[in-house]
C-alpha cells in the first residue's frame, strides 16, 4: 500500500498539522516507509475470533459519586496562554459560531 | 400535498443527574462561575486519567431499562477524535460499537396515526464538552470548561417518526419517562436535555430513504416541531422543483423561524473510533441489572393506568396528573391525608398545577390541602373561599388553613338565623323579583342566592342558603294565599 | 534527638556537585539545588525514614512535578509547569527520595536514542559520540554516570531497559497496571509503564516497591498489593530459564551473543535449568507495536492545541485552525509528527480494519506465546535486551525504520504488558551489553529474586569474548 501526497496532506489535516512545502516530499517518502514495513502484518492469520489484547484488569472499577477532585496547585488563569474576566480566550473563527 | 411522507430520526442527549463529572470528581453545579469545576482530568492536562462515575452507569442503566431497552453486561468506552476549543483533550470519550444499551421503545398516541411505538437504536453514555461564547470579546471566543466531562446519555431514535408533531411528542413522551426514572431534569432551558434531528421525504409508499439533512439549534420542544416543519418544507420545495435535498447540517434559527446551512463546509468527520485504553471494559452482573429495574419507579403509563383503576380518575384527569412525576406524587399525597381523589384531581389540575408550572414547587403541603379539601367538604368554606385561602397559604406555607381563613374573615356561616336574617333582607328589597318567582320564573332562585352572597359579603355558605330561600319564598306564597 | 549528621542534607549537596559537574552529558532538562535542600530538609525532619531516606532519584520529564517545568523535550510544553503531582512523586516523598531533578528524553517519549529531544542529545557517558538509548536516556545516563542511585524512566517500547542495556546500569520494566499512571504524559495508554533504573537490582526493586499499589486516580491498575522487595536467591536451582531461539538470530553482533553464552553459563552454574523454546510471532512484534503506540499516541497528543496550557504560536490566517496548526506544527519535533501521521493514518476511516485492529489482534499472539511458554513449565524467559551496543549519533536518524529495529527485543514484552529486567552482563569493546529477564505477569518478585541472584555472578564491567 502507498500513501501519495494528497493523502498525507489530508491526515496532515486531520491531525491538524501544519506540513511545509519543504518537507512534503521527504514526509511522503518517510510515512511510506513506515507504513510499508508495519504492512507486514497482512501475512500474519489471525483467527476470525481473536479478541484485541488489552493489558490491566479486565473490567473498569467505577468511582462513587462523591466529590473531591484533584487540587490544582495553579489555576487556570496561571496555566493559559490567553485568559481573561474567568475565560480561556481563542481566535474567532466564523463556521464555529453557528454551534 | 400529501404525497410526501416524512421520516425523522431523533438523537436526545441528557444531562445524567450526577453530583460529579463523568471522569472526575469535580462539581457539576449549574451556573457557577467559569472554569471554577476543574481538575487535571476535565482540564485535559498532561498525565491525567479518567475514573468512571459509578452513579452516572447507574442512571444510564435506569434510563436504558426504563426505555425498554437490552442493558448490555459488557460495553466499551471510545475515543471519539475531533479538535474544537470545548473539548480539552481532543477527543471525547464515548461509546461507539459496544454501547450501553440497545433495542427500546417509546410509545405515544397520535392523532393521525393512533399508537405509535418509536424504537430506541441505542443509549450510551458520554461526557459532555464545554461552552464557548462568542460576542464576549471582539475578535475571540471565550471559553468555559466547567461543563467539560459532565455525564450524558445518549438516546438515538430509529427513523420511525412521520412528522414534526410526532417528533415533539415522542420528547415529551421520553422527558416524562427519563424524569419520572430520576435520570436526569431534562430541562432544555438548563441544557439538560438536547436536541439534533435528521430529516427526510419520500413518496408515500417508497421504502427507500431520501437522503437526510441534520437539524440543529433548536432550544425546546416546539421549536423542534417548527424547525422540522421549516425543513420539511423547504425539501419538498427543493424536490418539487426539480432539484436534489443535499445532506447537510442546518441550524434554526429561532427568530425567523427558518433553517439555514452551517457556514463550514467540511466533510464529513472521520473520529477515528478506538476502543479508549485508559479504561477497562465497562462489565455489568446481570443480578446488578436486574436490581436496578426491580428498583425503577412506577413509570409514566403504569401510574396513568393505575389512577384510572385506585381511584376511578377519569382518563384526561390522569393523563395530566401524571404529566409530571412530581405532580402525581402530589396528588396521591393528599388523597392519603384524607381528600377525596375527585376533588383532589380538580385541585390539582387547576390551582395546584399552575403554582408548579411558575415555581417549580409545592408551597402547599398535601397535608395542608387536603385540610383545605376538607373545610370546603364540611361547609365552612366556600369553594371560591377555599381558592383564595391557597393563594395566601402559596405565599406564606407556614400558616394553618383555619386560621388563615379566619384571618381573611372568610369562613362561612351556616348557621340558621343568620342565613334567614340576610335571606328576609334580600326578599324585602326585591319584591318585584320575588312576584316573579312566584309567577313562575323559578331561575329567579340562583339571582336571590347570589344576593344573599352579596350581602354576607360572601360568609353565606351557599349551600345552606338555597333551602332557606326555599322555605322563606313558600311560606310568603302561603301567607299569601290566605 | 538523634545525633546522626543529616544524611539527606549531605547528599544533596554532593548530587548538586555531581550534577554540576555532569552538565556535559545534557542529560537534565531541569535541576534545582534550592529545591534539592529544601527536600533534604524536609526528608531530614521526617519522624520515620522511609525505606528510600535521602535517596535522591532523576525522574524523567514526562513525569509532572509541580515545582519544576515537565517538557516532555518538546518546545510545544516549554515552561510547562504542571499544577499536579504524578502518584508516584507523593509515594517516593513519603518513602523519603528527594525529587529535584527531572532528566532529559527523546520528545514525547518517542524514540530510541534520545537523539529526538527538542532541547539537545544526551551523552552516552562512556562514550560521548555514542547514544544512551532511548526515550529515558537522561535518566539511564544518570544512574551511569553515578549522579543519582536510581532513577525513574518510562516504557512504552522498552525505552528504560533499552537505554540501561547500553548504558550498563539495572532497568526494570514492572507490569503493566503494577504502576499507577496518573500524572505519567501518555505516549501510548495500553503500553505506557514508569520503570526504574538502578546501580543495582536492590536499588531499583527498592523503588519500583514503594511506587506500586493500585491507584483510584488510575482505572488502569490492577488491584493488587503492593510488590515487595524480593531477597535475591541464593542459586536458580528448581527454575528454569528459557531461551527464545528468534532473540538470538545468528547475525547476532558478536559480542551480544558472547555476553548472552556467558550469561546462560552463569545460570547453568547457578543451578537453573535452560530450555531452548519458539515464541513463534516475534517478528511481528515491532510492526505490532509501530501501528498500536502511534494511534494512541495520536489520540494522546490532541489536547497539545495551545488553547489551554503551554506556549501558543498562531499563523497568518489568524483563525483557530491557524491556532492549532502552528502550535503543532511548529511545537512538534520531525518523530512526533511522524507518528502523529502514521497513528492518525492507522485509524482514519477505510484503514481502521486492516491496520489497528489487526494490531491488537497479533498483540494478542504475541500474548499468548508468552503465556504459553509460561504454562509449559518455563519460569523465566533470558534473551539479549538490545542486538547491537550503543550506536554512535546520528547513524540510524536518517531512516526511521531503522531507529525502531532497535527495540526489536524488548518491545513484545511491553505489547504483552508483563515485567521485566535488563542487567548488565559485561562489555563489548568497552561498551556495556545487557541481558534481559523476561517472567508472568505480576512475578515481578520472582524476577527480580532471579535477577539479583545472576548480578552477584556476572562481572559487569568486564570485556566479554
Amino acid at each position: 500500500m502507498s500513501i501519495g501526497r494528497d493523502e498525507v496532506l489530508h491526515v496532515a489535516k486531520l491531525a491538524e498539522l501544519a506540513v511545509r512545502d519543504e518537507d512534503l516530499a521527504r514526509l511522503v517518502g518517510q510515512l511510506n516507509r513506515i507504513v510499508d514495513y508495519v504492512a507486514q502484518l497482512n501475512e500474519v492469520p489471525t483467527d476470525r475470533m481473536a479478541e484485541p489484547f488489552l493489558p490491566g484488569p479486565p473490567a473498569v472499577t467505577l468511582r462513587e459519586d462523591v466529590p473531591g477532585a484533584d487540587a490544582l496547585a495553579r489555576s487556570p488563569a496561571e496555566l493559559a496562554p490567553e485568559f481573561k474576566d474567568g475565560f480561556f480566550l481563542v481566535p474567532r473563527h466564523g463556521a464555529m459560531e453557528d454551534q | 400535498m400529501t404525497k410526501w411522507e416524512t421520516v425523522i430520526g431523533l438523537e436526545v442527549h441528557v444531562q445524567l443527574r450526577t453530583r460529579t463529572k463523568m471522569f472526575c470528581a469535580d462539581q457539576t453545579t449549574f451556573g457557577d462561575p467559569p472554569n471554577t469545576n476543574l481538575c487535571p482530568v476535565c482540564l485535559g492536562l498532561p498525565g491525567a486519567l479518567p475514573v468512571p462515575n459509578a452513579e452516572a452507569i447507574r442512571l444510564a442503566t435506569l434510563g436504558a431499562l426504563a426505555l425498554g431497552c437490552t442493558v448490555h453486561e459488557k460495553s466499551v468506552f471510545a475515543r471519539k477524535n475531533y479538535f474544537y476549543p470545548d473539548l480539552p483533550k481532543g477527543y471525547q470519550i464515548s461509546q461507539f460499537d459496544r454501547p450501553l444499551a440497545t433495542g427500546g421503545s417509546v410509545s405515544f398516541d397520535s392523532s393521525e396515526r393512533g399508537r405509535v411505538r418509536v424504537g430506541i437504536t441505542r443509549l450510551h453514555v458520554e461526557e459532555d464538552a464545554g461552552k464557548l461564547v462568542h460576542d464576549r470579546f471582539p475578535g475571540k471566543t471565550a471559553v468555559d470548561l466547567n461543563r467539560a466531562g459532565i455525564p450524558l446519555a445518549e438516546i438515538v431514535s430509529e427513523p420511525d417518526l412521520r412528522s414534526p408533531i410526532e417528533a415533539r411528542a415522542y420528547l415529551t413522551t421520553l422527558r416524562q419517562i427519563l424524569v419520572y426514572a430520576g435520570v436526569s431534569d431534562c430541562s432544555m432551558e438548563q441544557g439538560s436535555l438536547r436536541v439534533d434531528a435528521n430529516i427526510s421525504i419520500r413518496l408515500a409508499g417508497e421504502s427507500r430513504l431520501g437522503t437526510k439533512t441534520e437539524v440543529k439549534n433548536m432550544n425546546s420542544f416546539a421549536n423542534v416541531e417548527r424547525a422540522l416543519e421549516a425543513e420539511r418544507a423547504r425539501q419538498v420545495a427543493l424536490v418539487e422543483t426539480g432539484q436534489r435535498v443535499e445532506q447537510v447540517t442546518l441550524l434554526f434559527n429561532a427568530v425567523t423561524g427558518q433553517v439555514k446551512p452551517t457556514r463550514s463546509k467540511e466533510e464529513s468527520h472521520d473520529y477515528r473510533y478506538f476502543p479508549d485504553p485508559d479504561l477497562p471494559p465497562l462489565v455489568l452482573s446481570p443480578t446488578w441489572i436486574a436490581e436496578q429495574r426491580t428498583g425503577l419507579p412506577e413509570l409514566p403509563d403504569a401510574k396513568r393506568a393505575r389512577l384510572e383503576t385506585e381511584y376511578a380518575l377519569p382518563v384526561y384527569d390522569a393523563r395530566v396528573i401524571t404529566s409530571e412525576a412530581e405532580l402525581a406524587q402530589y396528588f396521591e399525597a393528599v388523597v392519603d391525608a384524607g381528600a377525596d381523589p375527585k376533588i383532589a384531581a380538580n385541585w390539582v389540575m387547576a390551582d395546584v398545577m399552575t403554582t408548579f408550572n411558575d415555581r417549580g414547587n409545592f408551597p402547599v403541603s398535601p397535608v395542608k390541602l387536603a385540610g383545605l379539601i376538607g373545610l370546603v367538604r364540611e361547609g365552612t368554606l366556600s369553594l371560591q373561599a377555599a381558592k383564595r385561602v391557597y393563594a395566601e397559604l402559596a405565599q406564606a406555607p407556614d400558616q394553618d388553613p383555619r386560621a388563615t381563613a379566619e384571618r381573611l374573615g372568610l369562613i362561612q356561616v351556616s348557621d340558621q338565623g343568620a342565613l334567614a336574617g340576610w335571606v328576609d333582607e334580600v326578599l324585602t328589597a326585591h319584591p318585584a323579583e320575588v312576584a316573579r318567582y312566584h309567577a313562575g320564573e323559578t331561575k329567579l332562585l340562583s339571582f336571590f342566592v347570589g344576593q344573599v352572597m352579596k350581602r354576607s359579603k360572601g360568609k353565606a355558605d351557599p349551600k345552606g342558603v338555597q333551602p332557606v330561600l326555599q322555605e322563606r319564598l313558600q311560606r310568603m306564597v302561603k301567607s299569601a294565599a290566605r | 534527638m538523634s545525633t546522626v549528621v543529616s544524611g539527606a542534607a549531605a547528599v544533596a549537596t554532593e548530587t548538586g556537585k555531581r550534577l554540576a559537574a555532569a552538565e556535559g552529558l545534557n542529560a537534565t532538562l531541569s535541576w534545582s539545588q534550592d529545591l534539592l535542600d529544601a527536600e533534604a530538609t524536609r526528608v531530614d525532619s521526617m519522624a520515620e525514614p522511609g525505606p528510600l531516606a535521602g535517596m535522591a532519584l532523576a525522574l524523567k520529564d514526562n513525569i509532572v512535578t509541580v515545582e519544576q517545568p515537565s517538557t516532555c523535550a518538546s518546545r510545544i510544553l516549554e515552561g510547562y509547569v504542571s499544577p499536579y503531582n504524578a502518584t508516584v512523586v507523593g509515594r517516593l516523598r513519603a518513602a523519603g527520595a528527594m525529587i529535584a531533578v527531572k532528566a532529559n528524553m527523546d520528545e514525547f517519549a518517542m524514540g530510541s536514542s534520545t537523539e529526538h529531544s527538542a532541547f539537545g542529545r544526551v551523552k552516552h557517558p562512556l562514550a560521548p559520540d555514542r547514544v544512551p538509548g532511548g526515550s529515558s536516556g537522561g535518566s539511564a545516563a544518570l544512574v551511569a554516570a553515578g549522579v543519582v542511585p536510581a532513577a525513574l524512566g518510562s516504557e512504552t517500547g522498552g525505552s528504560v531497559r533499552q537505554p540501561a542495556s547500553f548504558c550498563g546500569v539495572v532497568g526494570v520494566k514492572p507490569s503493566y497496571g503494577r504502576v499507577s499512571r496518573y500524572g505519567l504524559v501518555a505516549f501510548g495508554s495500553s503500553l505506557d509503564c514508569i520503570s526504574v533504573f538502578g546501580r543495582t537490582v536492590k536499588d531499583a526493586a527498592q523503588v519500583l516497591s514503594v511506587m506500586s499499589g493500585s491507584d483510584p486516580l488510575d482505572a488502569t491498575t490492577v488491584n493488587r498489593p503492593p510488590m515487595r522487595v524480593p531477597e535475591p536467591l541464593q542459586n536458580l536451582r528448581g527454575l528454569t530459564v528459557g531461551v527464545p531461539r528468534e532473540y538470538f538470530p545468528p547475525d547476532l553482533h558478536a559480542g551480544v551473543a558472547a555476553a548472552l553464552r556467558a550469561t546462560i553459563a552463569r545460570v547453568r552454574e547457578l543451578g537453573g535449568e535452560i530450555r531452548e523454546l519458539s515464541l513463534p510471532n516475534s517478528s511481528y512484534a515491532v510492526p505490532t507495536y509501530y501501528i498500536i503506540a502511534p494511534a494512541e499516541a495520536a489520540a494522546n497528543l490532541a489536547r497539545y492545541d495551545g488553547v489551554r496550557y503551554g506556549p501558543r504560536r498562531i499563523g497568518p490566517e489568524g483563525d483557530i485552525r491557524s491556532l492549532y496548526r502552528a502550535t503543532r506544527g511548529q511545537g512538534f519535533g520531525q518523530e512526533v509528527q511522524r507518528r502523529i501521521l502514521i497513528g492518525t493514518y492507522v485509524l482514519s476511516a477505510g484503514y481502521y480494519d486492516a491496520y489497528y485492529k489487526k494490531a491488537q489482534q497479533v498483540r494478542s499472539l504475541i500474548a499468548q506465546d508468552f503465556r504459553r511458554a509460561f504454562e509449559s513449565g518455563i519460569d523465566l524467559l533470558l534473551t539479549p535486551t538490545t542486538p547491537t551496543p550503543a550506536f554512535k549519533a546520528g547513524e540510524k536518524t536518517d531512516d526511521p525504520v531503522a531507529m525502531y529495529l532497535a527495540d526489536i527485543f524488548v518491545c513484545s514484552v511491553n505489547l504483552a504488558g508483563l515485567p521485566a529486567v535488563s542487567i548488565p552482563a559485561g562489555r563489548s569493546e568497552g561498551l556495556p551489553i545487557g541481558a534481559q529477564l523476561i517472567a508472568p505477569a505480576f512475578e515481578e518478585e520472582r524476577l527480580l529474586a532471579a535477577a539479583a541472584a545472576l548480578e552477584r555472578v556476572i562481572p559487569a564491567a568486564a570485556e566479554v569474548r
